[in-house]
């Protein structure tokens, strides 16, 4: 056994205080970086970002192989859909037509569809992999803000959770966090809204859970998720996933979904932060501190007169 | 001179590239999801703390495991110590008996295993993770050992080479 004199224990018994000391702070808050956090950040996120090029390349490499083997396939199963989607773009390019006629006739200029898009690339995967966690090349410097909406193409992925000047982090939905909601809807048969709340997932299953979804309402398995907006953060029309399993939820008041994510999580590379247009509110897919948000403008009216 | 610039230069490409490895993982096979996660740094630094220095590698520990936890986890003071710690432990280990290489790739693994359950627990307190033991040591575990076995074999062959060619004395 390492023989310990007096003072050797002391100093073991201090820094044992301070690392619990040191532990206790940064749990507290752990979603804002200190000014010497985004130094470290910035610099490792630099760093990293280097290592990442030849990394994402043969990421993208392997993903390649995988889309080739499957060719034949997938050509025969496009080629099928291929003419149900000329008509599907001729009747999408009419309604849009038809939408900005309608939307400039009732004089709505914004709309909680549109976004600012900002390209970024992944970077850095956390390695211990016991929180999904990514993080990406682009920070505060440009654009990119606490709780924005981050996809790829095929679907809604995360969002951001601190971002430093040059480096950002995304919280994937794939977390354990009870704090994560995601606002969502499901558009039914009739083009009826079905609201609910994305809460969490399941472990065994790997798929979405959607929540508090009302139980008289009658829910189909194959129903398109989106984003609803309605949490104030992130846009509107983000495609989540698609249901494929609808039971109650454990009280048995509302109902519940299990929803396959649309996007491939297991292999990241490029992804879109979406900064939504329309003004942001501490909603439930932010930080939710539930300030009175109505009140606040007319109270500095007030103050300037 | 060149030698400690070389052992702190592989280090740091070791912690740049654990993070790029990790964007394979988690492997889908059949219905099970296998965690893969590189623990390359911590095997690296255990052989320094049994061939090169005890308080270098534990200096080297604290060091890349700050940078660990305030880049990935946010909470500091987790692989901060737990990087030192192991080095400690792996360089008392050793004290008495020569290292052979293949007690080394032994008490390396030994150590990551412990390393990678002591995480485990932590985070299982915090309840950052749901996770059962059993599906840890079948779906983590023992996908990772597996994984990082190999890396061990090729670095006890780096390794075994820079103590044939004396490397170390020269360094230090």
């Amino acid at each position: 056994m390492p023989h310990f004199s007096n003072k050797k224990l002391i100093i073991l018994l201090v820094s044992v205080i301070f690392l619990v000391a040191l532990i206790g702070f940064s749990l507290r808050d752990r979603h804002n970086a200190t000014l010497p956090e985004q130094i470290i950040k910035d610099t490792v996120g630099f760093a990293q970002s280097i290592v990442a090029k030849p990394t994402n390349y043969i990421t993208s490499i392997f993903s390649n192989i995988d889309s080739l083997l499957n060719t034949y396939e997938e050509n025969q199963r496009l080629k099928m859909r291929l003419e149900d989607f000329a008509v599907l773009q001729a009747e999408v390019s009419t309604l849009k037509a038809e939408n900005s006629s309608l939307r400039e006739l009732a004089s709505i200029e914004e709309s909680l569809r549109d976004f600012d898009p900002i390209q970024a690339t992944v970077i850095a995967r956390n390695p211990d992999q016991w929180e999904e966690k990514i993080i990406l090349n682009k920070g505060t410097a440009h654009g990119v803000e606490k709780n924005m909406a981050v996809r790829t193409s095929r679907g809604l992925i995360g969002k951001i959770v601190i971002a430093t000047p040059y480096t950002s982090e995304v919280e994937l939905l794939y977390t354990n966090n009870e704090n994560y909601r995601v606002s969502a809807i499901v558009v039914d048969e009739d083009n009826k809204e079905i609201h609910g709340l994305i809460e969490g997932y399941d472990d065994e299953r790997n798929e979405l859970l959607l929540k508090r979804i009302d139980s008289n309402v009658e829910l189909d398995v194959g129903g398109k998720v989106l984003s609803s907006g309605l949490g104030g953060i992130f846009p509107k029309g983000i495609l989540i996933g698609e249901i494929t399993e609808v039971t109650t939820d454990d009280f048995g008041l509302t109902k519940m979904a299990y929803v396959k994510p649309a996007a491939d999580f297991s292999i990241l590379d490029h992804v879109i932060i979406a900064k939504r247009k329309t003004i942001s509110i501490d909603g439930s897919d932010g930080s939710g501190t539930n300030e009175d948000l109505t009140n606040e403008p007319i109270v500095e009216v007030e103050g300037e007169e | 001179m060149l030698a400690r610039f070389l052992i702190v230069f592989v280090g740091i490409l070791l912690f740049l590239f654990e993070s790029g490895l990790a964007m394979f993982s988690p492997l889908q096979l059949g219905d099970d999801t296998y965690y893969l996660i590189p623990r390359f740094l911590i095997l690296y630094l255990i052989f320094l703390a049994i061939y090169y220095s005890r308080k270098k590698a534990m200096i080297y520990g604290l060091i890349f495991g700050l940078c660990f936890d305030v880049f990935y986890i946010n909470i500091i003071g987790l692989y901060m110590v737990l990087y030192p710690a192991v080095c400690y432990i792996a360089a008392w280990c050793v004290k008495r008996i020569h290292p052979h290489l293949v007690f080394s790739m032994f008490l390396a693994l030994l150590l990551m295993v412990i390393f990678e359950f002591v995480i485990y627990e932590f985070f299982y307190i915090l309840q950052f993770t749901t996770m059962a033991v059993q599906p840890f040591i079948v779906n983590r575990l023992v996908p990772t050992t597996i994984g990082n076995l190999l890396f061990l074999i090729m670095l006890a062959w780096a390794f075994k080479y820079c103590i044939s060619a004396r490397v170390f004395q020269r360094a230090q």
